[in-house]
């Protein structure tokens, strides 16, 4: 295992990808991609479509191994550690095409996002009687305020099904946000929702930046990225090209040539 | 702001009612064969609930249940004739080593999903079934093995007390899957079923809740096994054989896969089902096909599953209602 730097002893760091690589066969998807992540924060990661933004996603969530390169989430190496074992640690996701439990009601997918907590198996939950009402209790009180929070409360008992799509997002990071997660990472939020959806899920990133949130954004809507985050990383072609806040970002040379040199050979076909 | 909405937070008392029904039973009937059927419910109710929790909960599917059910008797069995073990210990015994095989298979298994995963545990029923009928001097081959009746102080216990063995095992079964299902563990079963990847995104260690659940619907299965060899006195190969597992299958069915009485519902219609349409003659095995079509097109979700959407439709309405007036 390679020995923490300097840098991950900086708190203000909450995620730090060195070198990421992910070949698939001979296709090199994400090439060499280093970046961090600082408290409080919202990154937007974006880039045109085959950009390697959603292989780096998975990447950082765990969901797909990494060829080479580190990924150190507040100092400690997560390069290789378990998807489940993340959400205990304090990062959190939500899904493009949303992954709710169709069986579930809202408050109980909600409610899912407290699962670590809990004791982990029949027995010791047997064992470990009223604490585990009391924790159920709770629980239920906190999955409550979230659905608060995303302005659901008034359809907790309802089936997943009844919901509409921008409903089903937010009840996606009411359920993420259940864990009590460091890191917040969203896989493009904004996809499918009408204007006044995207505003609402904006101003609700600023109120969870405000109280201390850091957050990964992947999207593909500029304005919204723009008006959201921090500090934006560029990927193009499965490497990084630019990185740093919105202004610098938009006026990048680099940035211009692959959207609009991306936009001038399309025309061409 | 009205919480009428809250979901369901079930209570245990349908259970105890279901418990003081089964407690009641066999001082409402006639004869001994009907206090037989009523055992035999219990019996297929046990092995049902295991499945449930595997299948209907978890979305595990497995297709060798019965080679569990046999195996659990099997153990019971040898255990008690051939090493002179008493009963209390043999059950014990043969619910391990059910669960000890369970992993042993789980292991390599589980990495398995769908029809993939029908297969393999498909396969290792056959295996068992071809073990048990031609391993002749172990298994007694084809004609099976004598279990020794139940004694209480030197006494064989008669029908009656038998039969609240069997109930005192599937009320246990009983509290255990309801207790699951209602606790956080059932909940992160069924995120496991819905999307394996979400889970695992919010902490739920899926293999290893894969595995335990497996183990769990053996251990259950074995329990079947035992309670089905003291009923009948006798194991033998036929129970492993096909049709119980499509026995299971239909109680899954009929029932209602996924939902909290299925398993006992489905027991009673497949257990009393064809008493009634023996008057049919020839035409019984027709209509018992006929009548599983039905389900399968109509009834998807079961009689239980019917029951829980109509519950879900009912506040649906009410919600509704409940926005008009607001």
């Amino acid at each position: 295992m390679s020995s923490a730097t300097a840098h991950d002893t900086d708190d203000r760091v909450i995620l730090r990808t060195q070198a990421a690589v992910r070949r698939f066969g001979g296709l090199v998807a994400v090439g060499d991609v280093s970046f961090e992540l600082l408290r409080g924060q919202a990154t937007g990661l974006i880039g045109p479509n085959g950009a390697g933004k959603s292989t780096m996603f998975d990447l950082v969530t765990g969901m797909r191994p990494l060829s080479s390169g580190e990924i150190y989430f507040r100092g400690k190496r997560v390069t290789t550690a378990p998807a489940h074992t993340r959400s205990p640690m304090g990062m959190a996701r939500t899904f493009q095409i949303v992954r709710l439990f169709q069986g579930l009601t809202v408050l109980e997918n909600v409610l899912l996002g407290f699962h670590p907590q809990f004791a982990d198996g029949v027995i010791k939950s047997l064992w470990a009687g009223r604490s585990a009402i009391a924790l159920e209790k709770q629980s239920r009180e906190r999955a409550m305020e979230m659905l608060e929070f995303v302005g659901l409360a008034h359809r907790a008992g309802d089936a997943i099904g009844h919901l509409t799509l921008g409903q089903l997002r937010l009840v996606d990071i009411a359920r993420a946000l259940s864990s009590s997660p460091v890191l917040l990472m969203m896989d493009e939020p904004a996809a499918g929702l009408n204007d006044a959806e995207t505003d609402n899920l904006a101003q609700m990133l600023v109120r969870l930046k405000k109280d201390g949130l850091t957050m990964l954004v992947v999207e593909h809507d500029i304005d919204f990225i723009m008006s959201a985050c921090d500090k934006i990383v560029v990927m193009d072609r499965g490497i990084k090209i630019a990185d740093g806040p919105p202004d610098v970002v938009r006026a990048d040379e680099n940035v211009i040539a692959a959207y609009i040199g991306r936009r001038a050979t399309d025309a061409a076909h | 702001m009205t919480r009428s909405a809250t979901p369901r937070r079930k209570s245990v008392l349908p259970v105890l009612l279901v418990l003081a029904a089964g407690g009641v039973a066999p001082f409402l009937i006639t004869g001994g064969f009907q206090l037989r059927l009523i055992m035999l419910i219990w019996i297929y109710a046990i092995l049902s609930m295991g499945f449930n929790l595997l299948y209907g909960f978890t979305g595990q599917i497995s297709l060798g249940q019965q080679a569990f059910f046999a195996i659990g008797a099997y153990v019971f069995a040898l255990l008690q004739t051939k090493a002179a073990w008493s009963a209390l210990p043999a059950f014990a015994a043969s619910i391990a080593f059910c669960s000890a095989v369970a992993l042993l298979l789980g292991i390599p298994l589980l990495r398995l999903r769908t029809h993939y995963l029908a297969m393999a545990t498909l396969a290792f029923g056959l295996i068992f079934y071809g073990v048990a009928i031609r391993w002749i001097e172990f298994t007694g081959g084809s004609s099976g093995l004598a279990v020794p009746p139940l004694t209480y102080g030197g006494t064989p216990i008669d029908r009656l007390q038998i039969y609240f063995v069997i109930l005192a095992c599937a009320g246990c079964v009983l509290l255990l899957h309801d207790f699951i299902i209602r606790s956080h563990v059932g909940r992160a079963l069924q995120a496991i079923r819905d999307d394996e990847t979400a889970a695992s995104a919010l902490g739920v260690n899926v293999t290893k809740y894969k595995l335990r659940i497996f183990v769990l619907a053996a251990a259950i299965a074995a329990v079947a096994g035992v309670c089905f060899s003291i009923v009948s006195l006798r194991v033998d190969p036929s129970l492993s054989e096909f049709r119980i597992l499509v026995s299971i299958l239909t109680i899954a069915v009929v029932g209602g896969l996924g939902t909290r009485f299925g398993p006992i519902v489905g027991s009673i219609i497949v257990i009393v089902l064809p008493q009634i349409l023996v008057s049919f003659g020839e035409l019984e095995t027709l209509i018992y096909g006929a009548f599983i079509l039905i389900f399968l097109l109509f009834l998807p979700n079961g009689i239980a599953g019917l029951i829980e959407t109509m519950r879900w439709r009912k506040r649906d309405n009410a919600a509704v209602r409940a926005k008009a007036e607001a």
